[in-house]
């Protein structure tokens, strides 16, 4: 962050702009001291506004448009054109990918005494599932990427399956996004698989090598007859996708299979209506009509469709006792959230600090979400329709299930935040890239820093103070509007108008309380040596925790 | 009268349900002079069921083949539903209720009869009478004296015996301020705000009418009061109607205060929806928050279409501006609407708890509402005679108290430490304003509790919810005296719907409980650990 900073400031400074934040009121920072810590990585779009003749105050120099929900704007001098050295230099570092430079993650040279790459390790992960077993084996089919270029190395598959019908299984799915296993039930032995859409196409074909395969999986459980496919697309999108040669599992084909679809749009409906939730509350908040507004950006709509359809995975896998396979158009952005999702609910080993950054690093980044596209890393090109907040959406699913069940995560929002952040701040390698295999030929995990490494290394920081550790408990939140919430501290954190009391007063206050009863209980202990070593009058009395707490500074 | 010729049937066999959550409980159903009762027959495990027949908001009956349905909304708002057996006994049991829940007369409640172990009556009754409030003021300021103008009600049968008003001003000359005011209340002090040596002040509309009569005893109280704050300090009225309405008001007799009639004071309108219009929207909400079958998507612009959080929003405001004007503009303030019963104490209670700490403590809250609300001629009698659910045709009815204490909860949403009581206390203040075993909430002002004999007759929901008993749901496990005034934020999005009360029997509670009862584990703990020793603990208000 220092070199960031460095880069950014000095040359702010070199030139001497004004920079100011536009806000209604027109927050200017002439004078004060403020460090604006803005990340290049988070830079979007940068526009020049106004020309050599426009006139008035503030009307000419540049706009900053950022991936995390803000906008800056620097007003300029126009004399001396100092305008275009600074446009060029932060265009320059911003989009390195359009320049030939590195990303800022290859010239990170930070240093956590913990490494962060090694958290998350897939044979360990797939052994503390209990695989392999009877049923499922693991396979380095996949060692080169030449079954599938988006997959990870290591694939958990039926016993039964044979390397070569996996290789003819992938023929019949797109992007030879094969069935695989994601997570497997410790004690039904039903499993959550996940995959990308089969390619049936115009003419309905059929696989049989596939349907086969789909056979295999459902025999792997013997408690139910039949398989449950879950399409994360509505239904008629699905239909669409027989255009492009894709579809969704037939009746017919699949007899032993029921398919169900969980109506989730598609990436371009997602940022469209993220769009619009900036619209509403930056740089100001819509005040006349906020909820009607908020209710028409649908964000929060799609959060509840996305928190159903992994609810309806999770619980036909924990109650249905049927194993569950997943999917969307190409598997690596609905069916990602969903799998993640169900097996935060259902196995408490991902709630906990170091089980979710092994969640995320399983079933989002060695699958294949592709991160470079959807982020736009680097990337000048901001209004490329690749781009969308699908991960963000996310972290928004696992927030609204941290705020139903307090107890239940060992993480807070800081983390979730703290990810968030450098999901598009580019100092950390951990998501670059669309996938393992790219990962893999930039040598990302020998030339950069893992984000697991900053956040391992600091860890209380983190660590959600009500915290009560559960095996086995499932989770089912209630995704009805009524419960959903719109993520304020992160949404609408830029601005002014939401006042940061402090971090979070409940939990600071809650951990003082920890603090100070651990204090009481050893002097305590201490007292009652001091007893048994001689009868002494236990006089030394604590002082008031009052006195000791600090108080809320309050603002209008 | 007697309760017995009420009463239509003496029993029934009855299957309960309560909602989600709770398991449904069978036995015999019975009712009772003030309850309808479930005993759930010798071998059960769970106790008798008991309701208090005051709290049903409305009944609905069903008949089909040898049985019925009641269905009980309370003024709670919780959903009751009872299967009970017998065509006839279904419409008995619901006659006797209709009946019996609609008595008006305040003698025969059942506070009258309510005599709970181990509370002697007349414990709390005088633990926040107005001397006591006093004794605060004079420690602080000497320019304020307590009047008993009011002894016997006569001046202004809204106000409690005694009143603080300016020293300089006596008491004949309150009189004739009060002969100017509607319904005599002539402004008295609501807080004295001791660092900024400024008062709240609150009255109801001077009855200036269309010939804009003036009162040189009025013009003189108000002049009274600049002269007693800190030297050059000014004044800002606050009223809690439109300019447009305050004017209107003239034409009934009502109307405001003249700019040149009282020199150093300034007008402010801001609107505060009051009466039926807030009464609707309360009813609008609640069956929005009922309506389990409505589409969910429409749900936000739904809340937004009831205008609750509106209100909150204009509450909350106004209480910013009155106490704003006193902290930053070193400005007296005097509050009022129409009445002064209303709008009026939402603002001052609201603009209390923002500047004094003391008032967010649990005894300091206690005394808030009994001095700003129910001594101050709040008419809960009227207001709280129905909830959300009556088909009743509504008279007086509105919701200014949930407002408040909705308002109430919204500042403890946004500082955490701030408020020594939780939500808890929100909704048992709620549950018994509107129907409940305790005289606190009963009757429309001082005047009719003393008619009635409240205070030696019933007994004081202060002192039940003192009980050490009760503390852990009433209190905030984490409060921390902040000894600065908690300036909330009325945006948008700072402004929720209180889930804990409007979706409180329809969403299961347990998560957020859990959290809850492992802070006050920690606190349990920490003050077990701390044993004996005479420190002074973080759960006691500290002056």
């Amino acid at each position: 962050m220092s070199l960031l900073r460095g880069l950014l400031g000095m040359e702010l400074i070199g030139i001497s702009v004004r920079p100011f934040l536009d806000f209604q009121e027109r927050l200017a920072l002439l004078d004060s001291a403020l460090i604006l810590d803005v990340p290049l990585g988070v830079i979007s779009r940068i526009e020049k506004m106004g020309g050599a003749t426009s006139r008035g105050e503030n009307s000419y120099g540049l706009d900053i448009t950022c991936k995390d929900m803000r906008n800056l704007r620097f007003a300029l001098k126009q004399e001396g054109h100092s305008r275009r050295d600074m446009f060029e230099i932060l265009t320059r570092h911003a989009f390195p990918l359009a320049h030939s430079l590195p990303i800022f993650a290859f010239l990170n040279e930070e240093k956590f005494n913990v490494d962060g790459w090694l958290v998350y390790n897939p044979v360990e992960e797939y052994r503390r599932q209990g695989l392999p077993n009877h049923h499922w084996r693991i396979t380095f089919i996949n060692k080169c990427y030449e079954l599938c270029d988006t997959y990870p190395s290591l694939l958990v598959v039926p016993y039964r399956a044979s390397d070569e019908d996996l290789r003819r299984v992938a023929t019949f799915r797109s992007r030879n996004r094969i069935p695989v296993l994601s997570w497997i039930h410790p004690e039904n032995k039903t499993v959550i698989v996940r995959c990308s859409q089969p390619l049936v196409g115009m003419s309905g074909k059929r696989n049989k090598d596939d349907e086969k395969y789909l056979d295999v999986i459902r025999e792997t459980n013997r408690q139910i007859s039949k398989l449950t496919i879950y399409d994360a697309r509505p239904n008629v999108n699905a239909v669409a996708n027989k255009a492009t040669g894709g579809g969704y599992e037939s009746d017919d084909a699949y007899h032993n299979a029921e398919l169900f679809f969980l109506d989730i749009h598609n990436i371009h409906v997602m940022r469209e209506s993220l769009k619009k939730v900036k619209d509403i509350v930056y740089p100001n908040v819509e005040e006349s009509h906020w909820l009607s507004s908020l209710e028409s950006t649908h964000w929060l709509e799609h959060i509840k469709l996305v928190l159903t359809g992994a609810i309806q995975v999770a619980d036909k896998v924990s109650s249905g006792k049927s194993s569950v396979l997943v999917h969307c158009s190409d598997g690596w952005d609905r069916t990602a959230q969903l799998t993640s999702l169900a097996m935060l609910m259902l196995d408490s080993f991902y709630r906990s600090i170091e089980g979710f950054e092994i969640l995320v690093q399983k079933e989002w980044i060695s699958f294949g979400h592709k991160f470079a596209s959807r982020i736009g890393h680097g990337d000048k090109n901001h209004a490329d329709a690749d781009r969308s907040p699908i991960f963000l959406q996310f972290i928004d699913c696992v927030w609204q299930m941290s705020k139903q069940f307090p107890t239940a995560f060992e993480f807070n929002e800081q983390f979730l935040i703290t990810i968030l952040d450098h999901l598009y701040s580019c100092r950390f390698g951990t998501f670059l890239y669309n996938c393992e295999s790219a990962r893999e030929r930039q040598k990302v995990t020998e030339r950069t820093v893992s984000l697991w490494s900053l956040i391992n290394s600091n860890k209380d920081k983190f660590k959600n103070p009500f915290y009560t550790k559960e095996i086995n408990r499932v989770l089912y939140p209630v995704a009805s509007m009524r419960h959903l919430e719109l993520w304020v501290n992160y949404y609408i954190r830029w601005n002014p108008r939401i006042k940061q009391q402090q971090p979070n007063p409940v939990e600071q206050r809650y951990l003082e309380l920890l603090a100070l009863r651990d204090e009481y209980i050893k002097r305590l202990e201490e007292l009652q040596l001091a007893n048994s070593a001689k009868l002494s009058d236990p006089s030394t009395s604590p002082s008031s925790p009052s006195q000791m707490m600090p108080h809320v500074q309050t603002h209008f | 009268m007697e309760f017995s010729e009420l009463i239509r049937t003496g029993r029934a066999q009855a299957e309960l349900l309560r909602g989600p959550g709770a398991p449904p409980l069978r036995g015999t159903l019975c009712v009772t002079g003030h309850h309808l009762l479930l005993s759930p027959g010798p071998q059960a495990t769970s106790d008798l069921w008991l309701l208090l027949l005051r709290s049903v908001d409305s009944i609905e009956k069903r008949v089909a083949g040898d049985s019925g349905t009641i269905t009980l909304r309370c003024k709670d708002l919780r959903v009751l539903q009872l299967d009970i057996e017998g065509v006839e006994a279904t419409l008995d049991i619901a006659r006797s209720i209709e009946a019996l829940s609609s008595l008006e007369s305040v003698i025969t409640s059942f506070p009258f009869f309510y005599r709970p172990k181990g509370l002697r009556l007349g414990d709390a009754w005088h633990f926040h009478p107005p001397e006591h409030h006093y004794k605060r003021v004079a420690r602080e300021t000497n320019a304020w004296r307590l009047s008993e103008v009011n002894e016997d009600f006569s001046v202004c049968p809204s106000y409690p015996r005694a009143v603080i008003v300016p020293r300089a001003v006596d008491d004949d000359a309150l009189a004739r301020s009060a002969r100017f005011r509607q319904g005599g209340r002539f402004p008295v002090l609501s807080y004295h705000h001791a660092p900024s040596g400024t008062v709240l002040l609150r009255s109801s509309q001077p009855l200036t009418g269309p010939q804009k009569r003036r009162c040189a005893e009025d013009e003189e109280l108000l002049r009274a009061v600049l002269a007693g704050a800190r030297p050059g300090a000014r004044g800002f009225i606050v009223d809690t109607r439109s300019a447009q309405a305050a004017k209107q008001a003239r034409m009934t007799g009502g109307g405001t205060e003249a700019k040149a009639a009282y020199p150093g004071w300034k007008r402010l309108h801001r609107p505060m929806e009051r009466g039926r219009p807030l009464q609707e929207s309360f009813v609008r909400l609640v069956e929005a928050c009922g309506d389990l079958e409505q589409s969910m998507d429409r749900w936000l612009s739904r809340l937004e279409g009831c205008r609750w959080l509106a209100h909150v929003k204009e509450a909350l405001s106004t209480a910013c501006l009155a106490a704003q004007g006193m902290e930053r503009e070193g400005a007296c303030i005097l509050v009022h609407g129409a009445e002064g019963t209303d709008s009026t104490l939402l603002v001052t209670s609201l603009a209390q708890l923002i500047l004094d700490p003391l008032s967010r403590t649990m005894t300091g809250f206690q005394e808030l509402v009994e001095r700003e609300w129910i001594q101050a001629g709040h008419p809960f009698q009227l207001r709280c005679a129905h909830s959300a659910f009556s088909h009743a045709r509504p008279k007086h009815e509105a919701p200014t108290f949930l407002l408040f204490l909705d308002c109430v909860w919204q500042l403890g949403r946004q500082f955490p430490l701030s408020l020594e009581f939780g939500e808890g206390l929100l909704l048992a203040l709620f549950e018994h304003a509107y129907a409940s075993p305790f005289g606190t909430f009963l009757c429309n002002s001082e005047k009719e509790r003393c008619l009635c004999e409240v205070r030696t007759r019933t007994h004081s929901l202060w002192s039940g919810l003192n009980q050490p008993k009760e503390q852990r749901k009433l209190r905030n496990p984490l409060y921390v005296l902040n000894p600065l005034a908690i300036w909330p934020s009325v945006e948008p999005q700072s402004l929720r719907l209180w889930q804990g009360l409007f979706l409180r029997w329809t969403r299961p509670p347990e998560p957020s409980e859990a959290a809850w009862e492992k802070v006050w584990q920690i606190v349990t703990d920490k003050e077990k650990t701390e044993g004996s020793q005479p420190t002074v603990s973080a759960s006691e208000p500290q002056p």
